[in-house]
């Protein structure tokens, strides 16, 4: 089936497509690994990362991002900045029929640096701590504020309970979260910018970068963990200043939620959580007219820490978005003014002697029908995308008795992410409105992951 | 009845017999090293690390064996620790980690304690190796 879209549709479908996985080029896949955490506190990365390297987070880990990022070994004189680079080769399954003229891409076997980035990363008062990434993109060949998260946490007692209570200024909903099932910090952990993502997903997912959000967070009683903030938009001079993509404006601030149980017992670990993210955006920001996104989901995680000889982790989540597409509905963006996202995502890994790891993760997001949103690039109208990833990885140092930690840093690995389904079933339209296997995405890639 | 026709129940009821019986008596039971790494490995490798030398969130856990508290060079202490007058036997260790926050009211270490006495006699015949 041959079809050729017109350059304007195509562009109606970028723009209208632009809220459900904006910015996931600079953003999404970057990876992060701060060793000045660990020469902050004399831990090793082991002790706060399951497998000797960033960013899925231990108990201890966790406790120490809530806290901060302040924990310290009581020495004076440490120097709260890291440097990061990912150097990847990726080879898809079939030549893109299109590749991103913005990545510098060619049709296929693409590698090189994909980012390089510094952090001032640590301990700034004894209740103040930051994580703060800037990243040049070695493929789109600009710098950008990545990630930002600055933190004042302390601990308070009330009567015989007490817990740990915070508040963070930040720029992406879910950078603030500690645990390793949504956003920001789910896996897969680092992935090449020549693959083809996880199909269209919720709001929630794609503002990294173009929001500033102050959200206020607790850890009462060891257990309960309960995170509430507010989010605007950042203005066109903000968004030019850090190098950010333009999401659109908030008509008024955005609201993330999030509540969660969280057990460790040492030996193993579990988190059950809520989490929600509510907000009308502007794609056009002289509109007065906004799409309205709701957001809710649930997640839950489990670790097996042991001895740290034979480490197993699983991370699960489901997210729903219920949209009101007022903005897109009446500029002829979208069929209906009332879509809907699922998206289920799980990942299941094992660690050996927090050195050799395999990963493999299921993902999977169905969409309502819309003839105008999906039907360009979709035989049955919907984003329908879903498929799997494995990883497998080697992290020779890391820990304590490592060469030359904790300054010498590195993760080596392997990854094949294949699909099942791609933009509505196992066949699509490619940008050039070709007939498309979504088999012919599945992406072979090799990264070397390196911080100091 | 000899103990080859025990059954597994009553086993663990002189077991346990014999747990409370050493606890009152304010004695340590003797602990295995290797189960012991495994579990420091579990409870406390990522604050306290066995090398010489090497503070973490806590401070080194090497020549832990008759120390006296908040002794380690550098270490930055607790007032509270600083001032409890104790020297590391296995009885005090034993204490200590059973009930951190009884025994150094106002201590640093946030840890609530290890229940199982079997796998604190472990963990201090390991700590108490290191040498």
């Amino acid at each position: 089936m041959q079809y050729l879209p017109s350059v304007g549709r195509l562009l109606r479908h970028a723009t209208a497509l632009l809220a459900f996985a904006t910015l996931t080029s600079l953003f999404g896949t970057a990876a992060h690994a701060v060793p000045s955490y660990a020469r902050q506190t004399g831990a090793e990365c082991a002790s706060c990362h399951v497998g000797g390297y960033g960013p899925q987070l231990t108990p201890y880990g966790v406790r120490f991002k809530l806290g901060g990022y302040t924990d310290t070994d009581g020495k004076d004189g440490k120097i709260p900045l890291s440097a990061m680079a990912v150097f990847n080769w990726a080879r898809t399954e079939k030549d893109n029929p299109a590749p991103d003229s913005g990545l510098h891409a060619n049709a296929n076997d693409n590698g090189g640096m994909q980012e390089a980035s510094v952090f001032l990363a640590g301990r700034l008062t004894d209740q103040i701590g930051t994580f703060i990434q800037s990243t040049y993109s070695g493929y789109e060949r600009k710098w950008a504020l990545d990630s930002m998260d600055i933190r004042w946490a302390r601990t308070l007692a009330l009567g015989e309970q007490e817990g740990v209570v915070g508040v963070s200024l930040n720029g992406n909903p879910t950078l603030t979260d500690p645990f390793n099932t949504i956003g920001q910090w789910r896996f897969p952990y680092t992935e090449s910018d020549f693959g083809f993502g996880s199909g269209p997903s919720p709001l929630i997912e794609g503002l990294g970068g173009s929001v500033m959000g102050l959200n206020a967070y607790t850890l009462w009683d060891k257990n309960f963990y309960a995170e509430l903030g507010a989010y605007g938009t950042l203005s066109p001079k903000g968004l030019s200043m850090i190098n950010a993509d333009d999401a659109g404006k908030f008509k008024n601030l955005g609201t993330y939620w999030r509540l969660a149980y969280f057990k460790d017992m040492k030996r193993d670990n579990f988190s059950v959580g809520l989490f929600g993210f509510n907000a009308d955006l502007q794609p056009d920001r002289a509109d007065g007219t906004a799409n309205k996104y709701d957001d809710i989901g649930v997640d839950v995680a489990y670790q097996f820490l042991g001895n740290r000889e034979h480490i197993y982790t699983l991370n699960a989540s489901y997210i729903h978005e219920k949209q009101a597409l007022n903005y897109s509905f009446n500029n002829g963006e979208s069929s209906d003014k009332n879509n809907s996202l699922d998206q289920y995502k799980l990942a299941a890994s094992y660690h050996y002697n927090q050195t050799w790891g395999v990963t493999g993760s299921l993902f999977n997001t169905s969409t309502s029908k819309d003839a105008t949103l999906y039907g360009e690039s979709s035989y049955h109208d919907n984003g329908n995308t879903s498929g799997y990833i494995l990883q497998g990885d080697w992290t020779p140092w890391g820990k304590e008795s490592s060469w030359g930690a904790p300054w010498a840093n590195v993760r080596l690995g392997v990854q094949y992410t294949g699909y099942n389904k791609f933009n509505g079933g196992s066949h699509y339209l490619d940008d050039n409105g070709d007939d498309r296997k979504a088999s012919d995405n599945n992406t072979l890639s090799f990264f070397v992951w390196t911080s100091i | 009845m000899s103990i080859a026709t025990m059954t597994t129940k009553q086993q663990l009821f002189n077991g346990l017999v014999g747990i409370c019986l050493l606890a009152a008596a304010g004695q340590v039971l003797a602990g295995d090293v290797k189960k012991g790494a495994d579990v420091f490995a579990e409870e406390c490798g990522d604050c306290h690390s066995v090398k010489e030398g090497k503070a973490k969130k806590g401070p080194p856990l090497f020549g832990i064996n008759g120390r006296k508290a908040a002794s380690v060079a550098d270490f930055d202490y607790s007032d509270a620790m600083k001032q409890s007058g104790i020297a590391w036997t296995a009885d005090k260790i034993d204490a200590y980690i059973t009930h951190p926050r009884k025994v150094v009211p106002g201590g640093k270490m946030k840890y609530d304690g290890l229940d199982n006495a079997a796998a604190r006699a472990d963990v201090i015949a390991y700590v108490m190796s290191l040498k």
